[in-house]
């Protein structure tokens, strides 16, 4: 171009989805990935995994009950919501969504109630005022579940988890009009960071429930590892094809945001905190006497899963499409800012609360945590107590 | 029985009897992502827009008229006309050049496949309109209209977007911002009709016209006349005008809609 040009006048387009997306695809990327994480041990009978998959059930469950709150906040018109199942749009990605979901909500929480049923039968024999009166109730009925029913709940929840996997992923990979998400490579980063993230989870309810399991702690750190090279080869692969323009609208993104320092420093930011992730699970996967930080390196793990999420899905949306530069984006402090992800984060940690009061989720663990006698798996040593 | 409740059930009932009747075969062939039929509007035309930017002189009388016409809260837009100070490097000669943007009313509309409820619909005359009482309002459209051309209406929490003032073409009447226009820079026409101005200017310039974002495969049905190639997608290497007017005390002004 030969000429210069200054745009002089031109409307401000604000932001069309709120942060409560982001809450949503972080919380269910987390439920996907930790019930991914609770299968071997609860599905598939391996009794190594049983105590992580008591952990990682419990994270399973909250995350699946609250996300579906933030993705209704979302719609502009909640109250609508039952549009979704009165007009269903099998071509659009969303309203798939819609049946899945509900499907999917409805099989984890059948496979945690089967999976909690035999603890809260004992604690309803158990002559504990109330509580063994609510465990009565929850237990519902003194029949027992074959193991074959089970299994088939896990196996169909897992398969509608690959549902929720290819709709959350695909629903954003398709809009064309935004070349930072039109790529392939985007439902494959968002499940690489949901296990980034449940690892990081598992490990920290795994300190503040006192469980202090050291195997959770090894299995996680494995798995965190094999997730954090995956989404290395995703992250890079997708720079590459920007790079060598083999897709043209990765090339397009990348043109799109080349010239922004505010971008770059999040780039920089987003990769620092992975390659620092990756090392820190590798130095402390291999020495034993440092599993008992595995909580600290689990906060980084959900910091890098959520701020995934939010670059993807706000700071994308400030990318102007038609006008030059960016849009301002300032997050409102209502319930369509900050008030909405502290609300969300209330609500999850308030079902995390509730459960763990009413329900012994910890199964035959609850007593080795209650009498400290678990000496050979315990790692509260090194690391700080929380109580 | 309270009205909200009937309707209620009555939807419900709509879903289980659709359920049944629904072929399965009609679902597997319906592609995901795919344009659905057309309904509504009047299938032998089809309504398109040219718009001559040697007449545009960028008055905003368009943008002003639409948002009297449509009620479209303050701050957001339904057409508007974008403007750019372009100077030549070497010369340092400056000129003006203005760009009316409004819905290209796409032959391939991504905004409407993506609708969760079919609330957003394509008529067969061509336009692209919303229908309000079912939107739920998940700004998917929004997201998903390469032209910015859509918004969430604050005031009925719904899509909103420039409809051709379909109201005003069913009596006869020009669109507002055409009605507007003081330099008659807009055309709007049955393209089907070879008689009507469009399809004629449409003749006559066809190797001259362009389209906004022609790569992304939309078919926009709003034409220009006289347009710079370089305007046609997201303008490189220009830079963004002031938005964010300040006064003394560094509080913004010019964005202060809230109560209006």
């Amino acid at each position: 171009m030969n000429s210069m040009a200054i745009e002089m006048l031109v409307p401000r387009y604000g932001i069309a989805w709120y942060p409560w997306a982001v809450q949503y695809f972080f919380l269910i990327a987390l439920s996907y990935a930790t019930l991914w994480l609770a299968v071997p041990g609860l599905i598939f009978g391996k009794k190594a995994w049983m105590p992580t998959a008591r952990i990682a059930m419990l994270a399973c469950v909250t995350t699946t009950l609250v996300g579906p709150v933030a993705l209704l906040a979302d719609l502009h018109q909640p109250l609508r919501f039952w549009h979704f199942y009165g007009y269903p749009t099998p071509r659009s990605w969303m309203s798939l969504g819609s049946f899945i979901l509900p499907l999917y909500l409805g099989s984890v929480v059948v496979l945690a109630w089967m999976s909690w049923r035999p603890a809260l039968k004992e604690c309803s024999q158990a002559s504990d005022g109330w509580f063994s009166k609510v465990a009565g109730w929850l237990s519902w009925g003194n029949w027992k579940i074959p193991r074959p029913l089970m299994v088939l709940v896990g196996l169909a929840a897992l398969a509608l988890s690959i549902g929720i996997m290819l709709y959350t992923g695909a629903e954003v990979a398709i809009v064309r009009a935004r070349p930072l998400w039109h790529t392939y490579w985007l439902p494959f980063a968002f499940v690489a960071t949901g296990f980034i993230g449940a690892c990081g989870l598992v490990m920290l309810l795994n300190r503040i429930s006192q469980a202090r399991n050291a195997i959770i702690n090894r299995q996680m750190f494995s798995v965190m590892i094999g997730a954090c090279i995956a989404m290395g080869f995703i992250a890079l692969t997708w720079f590459l094809d920007g790079v060598n323009a083999v897709d043209g609208s990765v090339a397009i993104a990348l043109d799109s945001i080349k010239d922004s320092t505010q971008w770059r420093n999040t780039a920089l930011w987003g990769s620092v905190a992975g390659i620092a992730l990756f090392v820190i699970a590798i130095i402390l996967r291999l020495r034993e006497r440092l599993w008992g930080w595995g909580w600290l390196v689990g906060l980084l793990a959900l910091h890098v899963a959520w701020m995934f999420r939010w670059v993807v899905l706000m700071n994308v949306q400030t990318v102007a499409r038609n006008s030059a530069g960016y849009h301002n984006y300032d997050m409102a402090f209502g319930s369509y800012g900050l008030m909405g992800i502290l609300g969300t984060f209330g609500l999850w940690i308030a079902a995390i609360l509730l459960i763990d009061l009413l329900i012994p989720w910890r199964g035959h663990e609850a007593r080795a945590i209650t009498d400290k006698s678990s000496s050979s798996s315990d790692i509260s040593t090194g690391a700080p107590s929380h109580g | 029985m309270d009205p909200i409740r009937r309707s209620l059930l009555g939807q419900l009932a709509k879903l289980t009897a659709g359920a049944a009747l629904v072929p399965l075969s009609s679902v597997a062939s319906a592609g995901i992502n795919d344009q659905p039929p057309r309904r509504g509007g009047n299938p032998e035309k089809r309504y398109g827009m040219l718009i001559d930017l040697r007449r545009c002189i960028g008055c905003q009388a368009c943008t002003v008229s639409c948002h009297i016409e449509n009620a479209a809260p303050l701050g957001n837009f339904r057409t508007v006309v974008s403007q750019f100070e372009v100077e030549h490097e070497e010369t340092g000669e400056l000129a003006t050049f203005m760009l009316p943007r409004l819905c290209n009313h796409c032959e391939n509309p991504p905004c409407v496949p993506v609708c969760p409820v079919q609330a957003t619909f394509q008529r067969e005359d061509g336009i692209v309109v919303v229908d309000s009482d079912r939107c739920v309002g998940c700004a998917y459209c929004v997201n998903a209209c390469p032209y910015d051309a859509r918004f969430i209406n604050p005031r009925t929490q719904t899509a909103d977007k420039c409809t051709f003032c379909a109201h005003r073409l069913e009596a006869n009447l020009l669109p507002a911002c055409v009605e507007s226009c003081v330099g008659g820079a807009r055309i709007i026409g049955d393209m089907r009709d070879p008689e009507s101005e469009i399809s004629q200017l449409i003749e006559q310039h066809r190797n001259e016209l362009m389209v906004l974002k022609p790569e992304k495969n939309t078919l926009p049905q709003v034409f220009y006349l006289g347009m710079d190639e370089r305007f046609t997608t997201r303008p490189d290497g220009i830079k963004p005008a002031i938005w964010d007017v300040a006064n003394q005390n560094g509080k913004e002004i010019g964005y202060e809609f809230d109560g209006h």
